[in-house]
């Protein structure tokens, strides 16, 4: 059975760990990143955190949350094997859009290559993936309805599958996002997780991101 | 449970050499190059006039490039596929025109040339009325997507899967690649010591999967087998892959773990082989780390179609498998002057293959890597 040993998520006025029940208040994304160092949820610099784009710095904020509330550590050299899935709204129309108009606006002599390898939906998620150290399957999928049920399945699947033995399950919008750690049951020492299928169906119906929070304290 | 093979009953392509699997088959063959001049933007400030381009294509306000490629090859097939097919398409830009016409003539178009809703599109010409998802993994796109669909065929959640990819060339990514400067400035030369970095191209095909069992009970030609896969992520750099081809040969491993098989068994692979210089070297360290001093013929098609982006995967399983029919190894278009690094292991001309399994492989930005073992199907 796949369990969830780690969620973590983040708005734009608050953020916290589902399993942990941690819920607290923050004051912006502008601040976040040094707060997150000072509290250790960065265990080390994020390298070229400013230059990335909004998506991956909400990718990495609640990756780093997720694997906190999990209990995992992690460091840059030394590699673990998990996968990282995303999941999200608009893909990178947002970055496809800023590189573009910037390249239109300085007359089309030189795109900006910083801004052009953000036009790939699945770059935040090997941004996390550099500074989280996961080394296995990255992968990025939109589908037509039940976002975060269809991310979750997909990602389970792939666990009892073998491909993979955990996976990162991110949804990452530019004014909110979620994480979820997820595990063969049979991996985990004794505490706290919930098991993959109530949370999918707990997410099932839920609309919008307060709602599935609320959804899935309820069951933790 | 018992797990199940997913073989494919169906597939077609356009690619640079033009419509049809047998145009890029004998243009392969042929040792001849698709990379021409660039003619539908002004590539005066890019890195390189040129990238293999599909012949006639032309930008038009009534549909995109990928569509122009799209729609003959999904109209054709569509009566033969079941309408509960699961649809997946991999793309890395998709209808990006929408998104360029939107910046340049500040229109609102731009959200149309999200990638959803382009598999909207591709699931009413296919006739299906199930459900679909984009994949993206950046060059790794459409191998990922095949090998979800496999996966998904040998965990029986669906028995039916039409596997869609596309990208083509546009200002957008000629301007992106010419600005990290990984464009050859004529032609992609993989595996060559004097290879000076890729050159962009554009393709667009299909593959339809089924599990073993459907395709039997509806009597399908099978083609080939999707016999295990393999992804990774290097986790080291942004657009650089990790030096010592340790998460490509780790894909590798895991893709041979998956189909049951070892090295030996594997006939010849077909590599991303870009034509930059850390990819060729790192994929020739990925490979000697699973072969070890035994060659085995290695070939990279993107001398002659360009870097199809997310249709390379796509495109190179397709070949995979005319390989595996034909027995003839592809030579690498383009290869004058080997380098050392891939001497006795990569060949400017064609040669014969033994065997039933072939490799093939793709790696990406972000670190991200793919294996897939393919097999000469076996009833």
């Amino acid at each position: 059975m796949i369990v969830i040993t780690g969620i973590g998520w983040l708005t734009r006025q608050e953020y916290g760990c589902l399993i942990s029940k941690l819920n607290k208040p923050h004051e912006g994304f502008g601040s976040l990143y040094s707060y997150f160092k000072h509290k250790s949820y960065f265990s080390c610099p994020v390298k070229n955190f400013s230059r990335f784009d909004a998506i991956s710095k909400m990718t990495c904020f609640s990756a780093a949350l997720a694997l906190k509330d999990a209990g995992i550590s992690y460091s840059v050299k030394h590699k673990q094997d998990i996968g990282i899935y995303g999941a999200n709204k608009a893909g990178c129309l947002d970055s496809n859009l800023n590189y573009f108009q910037d390249y239109i606006s300085s007359g089309r002599i030189l795109a900006r290559g910083n801004l052009f390898i953000y036009t790939l939906p699945s770059i935040p998620l090997a941004e996390a993936s550099i500074h989280f150290g996961l080394s296995g399957p990255l992968l990025h999928m939109s589908f037509h309805e039940k976002r975060i049920p269809c991310l979750l399945s997909f990602a389970g699947d792939s666990i009892t599958g073998g491909e993979t033995p955990s996976i990162l399950a991110i949804s990452a919008e530019e004014n909110d996002a979620i994480c979820f750690v997820l595990k063969q049951e049979a991996d985990i020492s004794p505490g706290k997780n919930v098991g993959l299928q109530k949370v999918i169906s707990a997410t099932g119906n839920t609309y919008t991101f307060d709602e599935m929070i609320n959804a899935i304290n309820g069951i933790v | 449970m018992t797990s199940l093979k997913a073989v494919s009953v169906a597939f077609e392509m356009v690619t640079p050499y033009g419509w049809g699997t047998d145009s890029c088959w004998e243009g392969l063959l042929s040792g001849t190059s698709a990379i021409r001049r660039i003619d539908r933007f002004s590539t005066s400030l890019m890195q390189t006039d040129n990238a293999a381009t599909v012949p006639y294509l032309k930008p038009s306000r009534d549909e995109s490039l990928v569509m122009q490629m799209l729609t003959p090859l999904l109209e054709k097939i569509a009566p033969e596929i079941p309408s509960d097919t699961f649809v997946i398409l991999a793309t890395t830009t998709g209808e990006i025109e929408f998104l360029q016409r939107s910046v340049i003539n500040m229109e609102h178009e731009a959200i149309k040339s999200r990638p959803d809703h382009l598999l909207n599109k591709i699931m009413l010409l296919a006739g299906t009325c199930g459900s679909g998802m984009v994949v993206s993994a950046a060059c790794v796109s459409s191998s990922a997507a095949v090998s979800r669909a496999a996966s998904m065929i040998r965990n029986k959640e669906r028995d039916s899967i039409l596997v869609v990819a596309c990208d083509s060339v546009s200002e957008f990514v000629t301007a992106g690649f010419s600005s990290l400067m990984a464009l050859d400035r004529h032609m992609a030369k993989p595996f060559d010591k004097n290879r000076g970095g890729l050159s962009l191209g554009e393709a667009a095909g299909f593959m339809l999967l089924m599990s073993e069992e459907r395709a039997v009970r509806e009597k399908r030609d099978v083609l080939g087998e999707i016999a295990g896969w393999g992804l990774t992520n290097d986790a080291n750099h942004i657009t650089g892959p990790s030096k010592d081809g340790s998460g490509l040969s780790n894909a590798v491993l895991n893709a041979m773990k998956s189909a049951g098989i070892s090295e030996k068994e594997i006939g010849c692979i077909s590599a991303h082989g870009t034509g930059t210089l850390y990819n060729d070297s790192m994929e020739m360290k990925a490979i000697k780390k699973v072969f070890g001093n035994n060659p085995v013929p290695v070939y990279s098609v993107k001398g002659g179609t360009g870097h199809t982006m997310g249709a390379a995967g796509l495109l190179e399983i397709i070949i995979g498998f005319e390989t595996l029919n034909k027995k003839i190894v592809p030579p690498t278009v383009n290869l004058r002057d080997t380098d050392r690094e891939a001497e006795d292991w990569v060949f400017p001309e064609s040669q014969s293959f033994y065997g039933n399994v072939t490799l093939s492989t793709n790696s990406g930005f972000g670190g991200i890597n793919s294996a897939l073992v393919l097999k000469a199907f076996e009833s």
